[in-house]
């Protein structure tokens, strides 16, 4: 079994600090860490590739320093890498992302099972891996929380949506996009690092791919951002202090008065609080 | 100009209608009046119930193009794309909105490849430049604290998802006329290599994404047993129970639960915030909320910044009086 | 001949150090309770005169809700905690020397307190008086790039110094646990440790001068950016560490250091915690690499820890897991030195291996550590966080032993720490199931046994949280009467009147 797990390299949000000033995020000094839900699809490629052999390979888009992310990779037990790196590529959008991961991926076969990770923390779309699947004429289950059965033709999987789960079932090749619940990442571990080092990771451009200069990069991306603005929230927090169990009571009560004249309440506990504290 | 005019992807279940449509209605009529154009409700399924698409035609919808076939009946990526694409083909569409759901955000990305044209993610404001007649989508990015306005501006249709409760759903309009086609499924779309086999609903909570108020539970609930007064709370106020990153790595709380930037973005009526210190990860997911509240001892806890009303103390003291005050007489 | 502590005027201190008896805590606390008669109270007119040496706005008296927040440290049990008569915030160090002068004059306690971050009571006023506060002392006063030394005032937040030195390629290496509330003067006081200490040593390391204020109210200035100075005695490594008991300080300079640009971390598990501790020196020695930092946890530490977190790494198997920071100027360089650490512990029977080097995974095998003390809290609202030293080869036998202490108590005891120079926060956790009168009863019996083992094995009291008066009544266990003598010769003659922070430290002489 061939198992392909395009990854993202994405600054670690939770490192990121504000700029209060000016409402952006301050970058510098940020490490750059795979996309936390690429982690679940590398664990999940990982765990179905020890239980029916075969390989994982790794691959990103990216710039340079991308190879970080998939020595990362690397190291947790993925088998091969591959990066896309090239000048060509800069400001892709989804469209041109997933078409280049695609024709990567054509490269690569045959393969099985493509997994992708259901979005990356920084664009947040979620547009790539099934925009992969469609630029390979391959079925796709999204929003994957568990595989309960992978045969060489075969893949059964529990799909997360709004009201539960489905338990959906998909012919082999085919994609996956996963979500947390899918399998919790292992750590790197010193041997897997030391391999990691070691292996030859090829970068691929866009002229190894195949691909015209009107397919790749800013050029072949149909989307064009415009304006970057900061939202204007203006929302100016009424901040009650409640440092014992006699001002929180207090709070408390001001707390619901003030969920009932906002009309935030459901009905019947709006009447009460709304009787309770002489609001309508 | 713009015969094929603007397009909505409604959803449906069990053949009804979902209320994320009546939203996207309102969205389509917008630009439709603005750009002077008809709106069209397009929607898929086994059999959809009539009345609904009558409804649709209430609620703003000038047309209603409905496919029908047993193989629609749930969402499979591959029928509902091929079905999709035959449409869009035939009619070629100036604009085509779907909703940031589970079933939009795996449909629309594919079907975009398939159309050859773009596609932006969970847009909270649409518009239309008046000089050009383009499509203006305007997203948060970069963890919310920056909005990216986005223009397609030679593919078509210009494609764009839409943040669920970012806007309220269209109003109905008894007596308002329209058309209705309701069509069998092209060819095309009778196969799948997706099988469905089953389903389980969510166990017991409010699913956070249909929910118009929310509790979420943070660090300072410090311990699973605890969990259980934002439940109560969140009964109390016919809220969805959700919870930080961190809370359901702990396990006191399951995946489907986590608001955040890797788990859900929500955007309901009511957000109260219990214990919750507010990362860049967490109010990426919540911040579009109508209404903030947040309960946190430490005054320099990030999420004040973004609340509407907020109270600097204990939650164990505040969330109790406050049940009592809501289920009280 | 005992230098006789409590005439003329100090404190009668426990009546007896009873070490060995079951009171002994409860002694301390009884003690810490009482007003010596020889101390004088803080008069109205005595107020005033503060008032007029610090200006009406910094003297906070009178107010029992105002006052209370100074009457304790970081230690939750309320048996340490002791009120204030009125706190002062002085602006200057003419200002405490008036302070101090006043003070002897009038025989009133004064009891320094910088952050109030502390975990020995340093902090606390046992003999009420006066609390004289150093956050107005709050200034960074000069960072002398040319000789790579930073003066500060002691109020000065340790966490506020990195982001002034990083641009310039330095850092300081004093990183005690709470660095981010803590303050310099207390990290001084205290000679503060942390998690950095097996490489870059502790906080007196880094102090080059001092100005003080002495406890007789004089202002005396040791040392400069000097960074060797053998200029008669060394009172500079006599101040620091002595918890407010010598003299208040009110400069401070501190040498900085390179500050190193990558770092990793290591999470090692072990079927043992001899296998563990075994592989300390292997690391050092054969590895040939000083760790940053290299913190031990033992099974029931990171069991409670782990699951507490819902942490899904493969650790059941472990008996032990160490935690070893490497840091050095570039990233190859450290991954030489992780790739060497890593092969020794391997070598040394290490189950896994894991490597962390960038923010999300550091975070996640930090947080193993970090959340030892929580995840204990959540299962016992009772715990004494206690500070011991041991050699490092006698870790694995203080393991066990600690293990058979708490079988016998039927309590856990999780003991976890800084590995890399033994300093083990061994933490005594109350069985829920205990009354709060029977967990009194019964700690000063488990910590009899726990500091009686630690002295056994060649060990201390106290390795970076101080005596303060929570330990005091142990001092004997590990101070000989001669070494007991020396130090109480040293108070005598630097505070004749016994006003700097009495009651901390030094026990009473024995009956």
């Amino acid at each position: 079994m061939k198992i392909l797990i395009p990854i993202k390299q994405v600054p670690e949000t939770n490192a990121v600090r504000m700029d209060e000033a000016t409402g952006t995020m301050i970058r510098e000094g940020v490490d750059a860490i795979i996309n936390p839900l690429d982690l679940y699809a590398l664990e999940l490629g990982l765990r179905l590739r020890e239980r029916a052999g075969g390989e994982v390979v790794a691959l990103t888009m990216g710039p340079p320093r991308a190879i970080e992310a998939l020595r990362e990779a690397v190291a947790m037990g993925a088998d091969h890498a591959v990066l896309l790196s090239d000048k060509a590529f800069a400001g892709s959008d989804t469209w041109a992302t997933s078409l280049a991961l695609a024709a990567a991926i054509r490269k690569l076969a045959p393969y099985d099972l493509i997994i992708c990770g259901e979005r990356a923390t920084d664009g947040d779309t979620g547009q790539v891996g099934p925009g992969i699947a469609a630029w390979l004429d391959l079925p796709l289950i999204s929003y994957v929380a568990g595989v309960s059965e992978l045969t060489p033709r075969m893949i059964q999987a529990r799909r997360l949506v709004e009201e539960g789960y489905e338990d959906l079932e998909m012919d082999l090749p085919g994609l996956i996009t996963v979500v947390k619940e899918a399998a919790a990442p292992r750590l790197p571990t010193l041997r897997g690092k030391q391999r990691a080092r070691r292996l030859n990771i090829p970068v691929w451009g866009p002229d190894d791919l195949g691909l015209t200069a009107t397919q790749r990069g800013l050029v072949g991306s149909p989307t064009r951002v415009v304006k970057i603005f900061r939202p204007k929230i203006s929302r100016q927090a009424h901040l009650v202090k409640a440092p014992d169990a006699a001002a929180a009571a207090r709070a408390a009560q001001e707390l619901a008065a003030w969920l009932a004249s906002r009309h935030l309440l459901p009905a019947a506990a709006a009447s009460r609080a709304g009787q309770e504290v002489g609001h309508g | 100009m713009a015969e094929a005019g603007i397009w909505i992807f409604g959803e449906q279940a069990r053949g009804r209608i979902l209320p994320v449509t009546w939203e996207l209605l309102t969205r389509g009529r917008a630009l439709a009046d603005k750009r002077g154009s008809r709106l069209t409700a397009v929607v898929f399924g086994a059999q959809l119930d009539r009345a609904d698409l009558q409804e649709a035609i209430e609620r703003g919808a000038d047309r209603v193009l409905a496919c029908e076939a047993p193989l629609l009946e749930h969402f499979l990526p591959e029928p509902y794309a091929a079905c999709l694409m035959h449409l869009i083909r035939e009619e070629s569409p100036e604009i085509l909105l779907g909703a940031a759901s589970s079933t939009g955000r795996t449909l629309m990305p594919y079907v975009a490849i398939k159309a050859d044209t773009g596609l932006t993610a969970d847009c909270t404001e649409l518009d239309i430049e008046t000089q050009t007649g383009l499509l203006l989508q305007t997203r948060p990015a970069i963890g919310g604290n920056i909005m990216a306005t986005i223009k397609t501006p030679q593919h078509r249709p210009q494609m764009a998802t839409v943040r669920p409760h970012s806007t309220p759903p269209a109003p109905r309009q008894p007596g308002r006329v329209g058309e209705i086609v309701v069509r069998r499924a092209p060819p095309e779309a009778l196969t799948s290599r997706v099988r469905r086999r089953g389903f389980r609903p969510a166990a017991d909570e409010n699913a956070l994404a249909e929910a118009s108020r929310i509790v979420c539970v943070g660090r300072g609930i410090k311990k699973g047993e605890h969990v259980a007064l934002g439940r109560r709370l969140a009964r109390a106020l016919d809220a969805a129970l959700g919870g930080t990153r961190d809370v359901v790595d702990r396990g006191w709380l399951e995946y489907p639960a986590q608001i955040g930037l890797s788990g859900k973005t929500v955007t309901p009526r009511l957000y109260i915030g219990l214990g919750v210190s507010g990362s860049i990860q967490h109010l990426a997911g919540m911040q579009t909320a109508e209404a903030i509240v947040a309960i946190n001892t430490d005054p320099d806890a990030m999420i004040f910044k973004v609340a509407d009303f907020g109270i600097v103390g204990d939650l164990f003291e505040v969330v109790p009086a406050l049940i009592k005050h809501l289920e009280e007489r | 001949m005992p230098l006789p502590m409590s005439v003329p005027h100090g404190p009668p201190g426990p009546a007896a150090v009873a070490v060995g008896s079951t009171a002994a805590a409860g002694a301390t606390a009884a003690h810490v309770a009482a007003r010596p008669p020889a101390y004088q109270p803080v008069t109205p007119a005595l107020l005033d005169e503060l008032r007029g040496i610090v200006g009406p706005a910094h003297v906070i008296a009178g107010d029992p809700e105002k006052l209370e927040a100074y009457s304790h440290d970081e230690i939750a049990e309320p048996e340490y905690a002791r009120m204030p008569e009125c706190v002062v915030r002085p602006g200057s160090a003419a200002e405490i020397a008036a302070i101090m002068k006043l003070a002897n004059r009038e025989r009133v306690p004064v009891t320094p307190r910088g952050a109030g971050s502390g975990l020995s009571g340093g902090a606390v006023p046992v003999h009420g008086g006066i609390v004289l506060l150093t956050d107005r002392l709050n200034k960074v006063l000069e960072f002398d790039r040319a000789n790579l030394t930073i003066t500060v005032e002691p109020g000065v937040i340790t966490n506020e110094i990195n982001p002034l030195v990083r641009e310039a390629g330095l850092f300081f290496a004093g990183y005690p646990m709470s660095l981010e509330s803590c303050s310099v003067g207390g990290n001084v006081a205290e000679n503060a440790g942390g998690g950095k200490a097996v490489k870059y040593g502790v906080t007196g390391r880094y102090v080059t001068g001092l100005e003080l204020v002495t406890p007789t109210g004089e202002i005396v200035t040791l040392g400069g950016k000097l960074s060797k100075d053998v200029t008669g005695y060394n009172l500079i490594q006599l101040m620091v560490g002595s918890e407010g008991t010598l003299g208040i300080f009110t400069k401070i300079t501190l040498k900085l250091m390179p500050l190193p640009k990558a770092s990793a971390d290591l999470l090692v598990l072990f079927p043992s915690a001899e296998s563990a501790i075994a592989a300390v020196p292997r690391i050092i020695a054969g590895g040939g690499i000083l760790p940053t930092a290299l913190e031990f946890m033992d099974r029931t530490s990171f069991m409670a820890a782990c699951e507490y977190l819902n942490e899904t790494l493969d650790y059941q198997q472990a008996g032990a897991m160490l935690l070893i920071t490497v840091d050095g100027a570039t990233a190859t360089e450290v991954e030489a030195a992780y790739e060497a650490v890593g092969e020794q512990c391997l070598q040394g029977g290490a189950l896994e291996v894991y490597v962390a080097d960038n923010h999300t995974t550091s975070e996640r095998v930090w947080k193993i550590r970090r959340n030892i003390a929580e995840a204990f809290k959540v299962r016992s609202p009772r715990q004494s966080l206690e500070d011991i030293v041991v050699p490092i080869a006698a870790i694995p036998a203080m393991v066990t032993g600690l293990l058979e202490i708490a079988r016998k108590w039927d309590i856990e005891i999780p003991c976890y720490g800084h590995a890399g120079d033994g300093n083990l926060h061994a933490t005594p956790v109350m069985n829920p199931a205990w009354t709060d009168a029977e967990w009194h009863d019964r700690l000063p019996r488990i910590l009899e046994e726990i500091f009686t083992l630690t002295a056994r094995l060649g060990g201390t009291l106290s390795g970076e949280h101080g005596i303060g008066h929570k330990r005091l009544a142990w001092m004997p266990l590990f101070c000989s009467p001669a070494h007991l003598e020396m130090m109480r010769a040293i108070k005598l003659a630097l505070d004749p009147h016994l006003i700097l922070n009495p009651g901390k430290i030094i026990p009473p002489p024995a009956a």
